[in-house]
């Protein structure tokens, strides 16, 4: 047996089953019977991306199946085996969505099945930045459960996303492994068929982010082999399906890893036997030339973005820094060279072997950093930062921000010899790594101290109005410099972010202050400076050489980008946009709905139907991605507008807007809680008319409005 | 199917070659393009190979009526014989070049006119030798080397030192079949002595010593002038060049090197980098000075500097007809003495270099290696010169050309290769990766593609149809000579642009190893490289080398050097593809020898496949490839 016969004849055997499956549905439920995936607006995404054709019911489902018949050609070329991988790989999303069929959940816990576009949107980010380095398709059972662990936890601890399917997934339940998205450890089912969610997720990316046409096979799948650093390890035995499925793998550039040795042929990386499971991974990241950025950290536990996500209930914590009740603070500062001794971590008061189990206790940190390019504007860059750094050690769950985080510790951490003094290791490992252009020298003190922190938090505290004070005072008009953000064209070619004081970039994730740090720090890196002149028109925010960077930065895929203006050249879309806005007819307003609002909106659009109306950095006047910070500036569509037009958002994000927007709406249109004159979905979903008469009930702004210039 | 857009088509090529003969009518000049005419018909009695002209008692032809010679040689032994003189000819000639190089070798020295760019692979085959390397200065190494291999041209005994790189199952065969390769001299000599009137008439002796004479080319001069050309040159990695005739610049003093000694090439090349030269070409009203190459020599320079490609051999004609050629400066082999009379009619000063090669209407500065340096700036300096006295009303560059990535020796394969290994599973250093694509069908197969143009074809359309067609099945080419000129000329070595000829397969591997899918290996010498890379893969599959799914083919051939080559690589056990016939169509018994089922193939498990429609060629390749793919399971 060659291996393109072993390839045709898995192909064949899938095929059949889904002939037959699909027969049987028609039989049961006819034709019309829809068909579709929850939380997507990509149909079939895999169908979809491949052909170009949304599939919606079981006759559609049937004559798809007849378009794959025609990708199982027999001819002795890699090419045919591709395409009957391909077709293998549509066969298995046809069998995955008729589980699905009448609003049926055929995944349970641990299980994740179908992976929603939001998910989708969210590794954006994450990708572009190598927090998440890579994507790991383990498949099949693994030698032993300890094994299974072990090859899950390596990836874990370089912050790979890692999905299951097959027996594996029994395997890490039997250890009581915690799997989950927030660890990064993705089961998505036991039928060989649900790897096909995977699949979908790559897929997905390269229309969300690469602006490929559906139906443009070709540049699918030159974007996957390019883009998306994914890989398969398949446990042995393999059958002539899972080999199948390895094809459609290897068409998309994702390399297989395995340790099958019978009947098997090898490709240079691209099918890659490898006996020694324990090598698998660095043996997958050097098929796949994923390279791990290694911050090794003196630390008793791990230190990985795979663990930023990780939940510390009560029950299993050892102690708590609790800013809500007792005084707390995190704290970046500037201090001359001199000052700073580095490396110099200090804890001042009881180390946490010296408190008793389940306290509350009053923490603060200070990091004291000095260096010759630094600037005090980095302070609250740096500040930012701490959230997530404290999120990957493993064991250790920190939320908040300033004076009012809450930081627990693990009593499995506290058992492996974690200590207090380890949280200055991570800051100083971090600082020095990330920041190693501005700061040269790094210092952090821990108090643990409830007298000390009280007075101490005062003074921070006046640190912190200070900051507010300058950026409150920080406005496009303020400053001579914009920044380009193109971090995203290793995914998104043709995007380019333009931030400013007053709009950041549209992930949310890169501040004005951010970008100009990140220039600092990278001086030849994604954020260039723009210098703000030629201002054509104030209203739209047009600038000659805004222009000139949209241009140089997209590769002449762009002419033309207003800062201000949801028509007139609006900014693009990279795909991984916290908030997205899109008109509203009827008012003659815009709704805007996030990321984390898996509801409708009176668009009679999801989050994911609105998000796929642009993005992949193209223009769609109407459309706009952004970030929510955005969504409380004067400038936000302030060419139609401003924020008065706002009518529609979910209710968590006003929640967490309300504040700053009812202070810009009083500003700019002298009305109180204008937050609350937005309808939300508590209000109305997909009722257009209800949504009006809400309106006109509140005397929402937008009625006295001019309509659009469309 | 494919989107061919992009590549420079013959269609194209010959427009421009067009453009250029209406210089040549301007000015008179006569082009091979006529003389093909004049000489068409070509003798019948030549063509089959059945006039024997070895004594003075004929001419003797044979015909139906005039059976045998006045000697009684019948026309089996008359064609036998013929084939036999033409590759002793081409042996011959490549491995004179070869010994040519070993003579240079030996005047290496430290800061002189040649050096060893390349001491390593000197070491590596002085230990293959079993020369003592240990203490010894470089110099003193080379030169001994130098002398060794020198030998190997007259030795008494024995049988060529590079027979013991072939697989020990391909050595076997040779053993068996008593084919083994003795001193390179004796073997032409043998070659002249059976051929001499009253001696052998025997075709299956006669194509016998055919073979042994071929593989003291191959697997003795040849690999020889590679190997040691390697060791003064440096040995070829990949590198970025251009090629076709719009490489010629317009402002600048053109120089075109011409032939297949690169110990010519290689200092002209240096010289005309010479900051000294170049403000002289410039205080001369030139901006600059360009080197470009045509057949052989051009693929030594090309592989080693990324100088660009002027053309293949029936492109030679051409770059005199820009009327802004210099001088095209030659050394041996291929070199056409129409050149003489063409450059007089234009300003272009034709040099010769070589004692081998002396034409009429040439000047002759004979190349010395120790007076090499002032020779080769004497020529610089001499185009320069003559940059003043162009006809501009006579320029005619055509806008042709195309990106291409060369210099693959075995040795850039193998880090190639390496690169593409996986340090977790794999060793480096081996064929192993390249095998793999192919038994698992990634790869059907390789196709050595090499050799000349020759009228007889539309030049360059069988090399360039024939890759076309390769590429789109997943068959990689290796190729050397005039034919990797028509890819480059082409298209087809575009490191970017050519993978999207290919089918899925080969267009993987390309992007996987960063390789165009025409590898570019080197001259008509390096076609030794070839011998070693199919020897490589053999040892590292444990399959003889007649097993593995890899053809040679020379579809456009026409030198005697390409018959000793063909029999060298069928020697080897490649099947070999001839687009051109070998004078042999006048003896049924001669070519049943060399292409039937029980002639040559069952000595050395491969033979000759000749047919002169290139489509039915091209299905015949593809078939074989898939044969021996069956038969070995994969």
């Amino acid at each position: 047996m060659t291996l393109f016969d072993r390839v045709f004849g898995g192909n064949d055997a899938v095929y059949g089953l889904t002939e037959a499956a699909i027969d049987n549905a028609i039989a049961q439920y006819g034709e019309s019977q829809a068909v579709s995936f929850p939380e997507t607006a990509y149909a079939l995404p895999c169908y979809y991306a491949v052909t170009g054709v949304k599939v919606t019911n079981l006759g559609e489902l049937k004559a798809a199946l007849g378009v794959v018949k025609t990708l199982m050609t027999r001819e002795k070329r890699l090419h045919d085996a591709f395409m009957s991988g391909v077709a293998t790989a549509l066969c298995a999303e046809f069998i995955e969505v008729l589980k699905y069929m009448n609003g049926a959940t055929p995944y349970e816990a641990p299980c994740y099945g179908h992976i929603s576009d939001a998910f989708v949107r969210n590794l954006g980010v994450p990708l572009v930045t190598g927090d998440i380095p890579g994507v790991a398709v383990i498949l099949g059972t693994a030698p032993s459960a300890d094994e299974a662990v072990e090859l899950v936890k390596s990836y874990q601890t370089q912050g790979m996303l890692v999905t299951l399917v097959g027996g594996v997934i029994d395997q890490l339940a039997e250890k009581n492994y915690k799997t989950g998205d927030n660890v990064r450890v993705v089961p998505l089912g036991k039928d060989v068929t649900s790897v096909i969610h995977v699949v979908s997720v790559a897929l997905r990316a390269a229309l969300i982010f690469g602006n490929i046409t559906p139906g443009d096979a070709g540049n699918l799948m030159k974007y996957t082999m390019e883009r998306v650093p994914a890989f398969v390890n398949a446990f042995a035995p393999l059958d002539d399906v899972i080999v199948a499925c390895g094809a459609g793998a290897i068409a998309l550039g994702f390399p297989v890893i395995t340790n099958e040795t019978e009947n098997i042929f090898r490709v240079p990386k691209s099918l890659i036997v490898q006996t020694d499971v324990s090598k698998w991974n660095p043996t997958s990241l050097e098929a796949r030339d994923i390279k791990i950025k290694i911050t090794k950290i003196d630390i008793p536990v791990s230190f990985a973005s795979a663990f930023e996500g990780e939940i510390i209930r009560r029950g299993d914590m050892q102690v708590e820094v609790d800013g809500s009740r007792v005084d707390c603070f995190e704290l970046v500062q500037t201090k001359e060279a001199a000052e700073v001794e580095d490396h110099k971590i200090e804890v001042v008061g009881p180390e946490i072997d010296e408190i008793p189990v389940g306290s509350k206790i009053s923490l603060s940190y200070t990091v004291e950093v000095a260096g010759k390019a630094m600037q005090p504007d980095f302070e609250s860059v740096m500040e930012r930062k701490i959230h997530s750094w404290l999120n990957c050690i493993e064991g250790v769950m920190h939320t908040g921000q300033r004076d009012m985080i809450r930081i627990r510790i693990s009593k499995a951490d506290f058992e492996a010899g974690f200590k207090f003094r380890h949280i200055g290791e991570v800051l100083y490992a971090k600082i020095k790594s990330e920041f190693e252009a501005v700061v040269d020298k790094c210092q952090v003190r821990i108090i643990v101290d409830a007298e000390q922190n009280a007075k101490l938090r005062a003074a921070a505290n006046e640190v912190f109005d200070k900051r507010d004070a300058r950026l409150a005072s920080m406005t496009d008009e303020s400053v001579d410099t914009y920044y380009t953000c193109i971090m995203c064209q290793a995914f998104s070619p043709s995007h380019v972010c333009i931030v400013t004081p007053e709009r950041l970039g549209l992930c949310g994730a890169v501040s004005w202050l951010d970008a100009k740090a990140t220039k600092e720090l990278d001086p030849a890196g994604p954020c260039q400076p723009i210098v703000k002149e030629g201002c054509t028109d104030e209203k739209l925010g047009r600038f000659e050489t805004v222009d000139e960077a949209v241009q140089k930065y997209s590769h002449g895929a762009l002419e033309h980008v207003t800062l201000y203006s949801l028509f007139q050249d609006p900014m693009t879309s990279c795909g991984c946009f916290e908030c997205i806005c899109g008109v509203e007819p009827v008012s003659m307003g815009v709704v805007i709905t996030c990321r984390e609002h898996a509801g409708m909106t009176p668009l009679g659009m999801s989050f994911s139907e609105m998000a796929s109306m642009t993005g992949g950095g193209v223009q769609t006047p109407g459309f706009m991605g952004h970030g929510k910070h955005f969504i409380a500036s004067h400038k936000f569509i302030a060419a139609e507008g401003g924020p008065g037009r706002i009518v529609w958002m979910p209710k968590m994000l006003k929640d967490q807007m309300r504040e700053r927007l009812d202070k810009t709406a009083l500003e700019m249109y002298g009305v109180e809680n204008f937050t609350d004159m937005i309808a939300d979905e508590t209000i109305c979903t997909e009722d257009p008319e209800q949504l009006l008469n809400y309106l006109s009930e509140v005397g929402h702004p937008v009625l006295s409005m001019e309509p659009f210039e469309m | 199917m494919k989107d061919w857009a992009s590549l420079t088509t013959i269609e194209e090529m010959e427009a421009a070659t067009n453009s250029l003969l209406e210089n040549a009518q301007k000015v008179g000049a006569d082009t091979w393009q006529q003389r093909v005419k004049n000489q068409t018909p070509h003798c019948g009695f030549g063509e089959s190979g059945t006039c024997c002209r070895i004594c003075s008692m004929g001419p003797c032809r044979i015909t139906k009526k005039a059976p045998r010679g006045i000697c009684g040689c019948d026309v089996h032994g008359i064609v036998g014989r013929n084939y036999l003189r033409f590759t002793a000819g081409g042996s011959a000639t490549h491995s004179d070049h070869g010994r040519e190089i070993m003579h240079t070798l030996h005047q290496t020295k430290e800061g002189g006119n040649y050096q060893i760019k390349d001491p390593e692979k000197l070491i590596r085959i002085a230990k293959e030798w079993g020369v003592e390397t240990e203490g010894k200065d470089i110099y003193d190494l080379a030169h001994e080397m130098a002398e060794i291999g020198l030998l190997e041209y007259g030795k008494p005994f024995g049988t060529q030192r590079f027979l013991k790189r072939a697989p020990q199952h391909t050595q076997d065969l040779w053993k068996a079949a008593g084919i083994e390769p003795r001193a390179i001299d004796r073997e032409v000599s043998t070659a002249m002595h059976m051929t001499h009137m009253g001696c052998s008439s025997l075709p299956e002796a006669l194509i016998r010593q055919s073979l042994r004479s071929g593989l003291s080319d191959g697997w003795g001069g040849s690999m020889m002038g590679t190997e040691f050309s390697d060791v003064m040159f440096g040995t070829p990695k990949p590198v970025d060049t251009t090629a076709n005739i719009g490489v010629m610049e317009k402002d600048n003093v053109n120089i075109v090197v011409h032939g297949h000694d690169p110990s010519l090439s290689e200092m002209i090349v240096y010289y005309a980098n010479d900051p000294e030269m170049i403000a002289y070409a410039k205080s001369l009203g030139a901006k600059g000075i360009t080197v470009s190459g045509v057949c052989c020599t051009s693929n030594e320079v090309a592989m080693r500097h990324g100088i660009p490609m002027a053309g293949n051999f029936l492109n030679q004609e051409n770059v005199v007809l820009t009327g802004a050629c210099e001088a095209i400066v030659v050394d041996v082999q291929c070199i056409f003495p129409a050149l003489g009379p063409l450059s007089k009619c234009f300003h272009t000063k034709f040099i010769t270099t070589s004692p081998i090669a002396r034409m009429p209407d040439s000047e002759f500065i004979q190349f010395h290696a120790e007076t090499a340096g002032e020779n080769a700036k004497a020529i610089v300096k001499m185009a320069i010169e003559n940059f003043q006295n162009r006809n501009q009303d006579l320029v005619n560059i055509p806008n042709q050309k195309q990106n291409a990535r060369v210099g693959y020796s075995v040795e850039a394969i193998l880090k190639v290769l390496d690169g593409v290994a996986n340090s977790q599973v794999d060793e480096f250093g081996t064929t192993k990766p390249l095998l793999e694509c192919v038994t698992s069908g990634v790869l059907r197969g390789a196709v050595a593609m090499v050799g000349c143009n020759n009228p007889k074809v539309r030049p360059d359309s069988a090399h360039i149809g024939l890759m076309k067609k390769m590429l789109e099945n997943d068959i990689i080419l290796i190729v050397s000579g005039c034919s990797a000129q028509a890819a480059a000329k082409a298209g087809l070595m575009d490191p970017v642009k050519a993978k999207e000829y290919c089918g899925d397969g080969l267009k993987r591997v390309c992007e996987l190893a960063g390789i165009p899918p025409v590898l570019h290996m080197g001259s008509c010498v390096d076609i030794s490289r070839m011998l070693i890379l199919a020897s490589e893969l053999s040892k590292d599959s444990g399959i003889p080398i007649s097993q593995l799914p890899v053809v040679g083919c020379a579809p456009e051939w026409m030198s005697e050097k390409a018959v000793s080559i063909g029999n060298y690589v069928v020697a080897t056990g490649i099947e070999t593809f001839l687009g051109v016939d070998p004078y042999t169509k006048g003896s049924e018994e001669v070519a049943n020898l060399l292409q039937g089922e029980h002639g040559i193939k069952d000595w050395v498990e491969a033979r000759f496949v000749v047919d002169t429609d290139i489509d039915s060629l091209c299905d015949k390749m593809i078939a074989c490839i898939e044969a021996k793919r069956e038969a070995l399971g994969i």
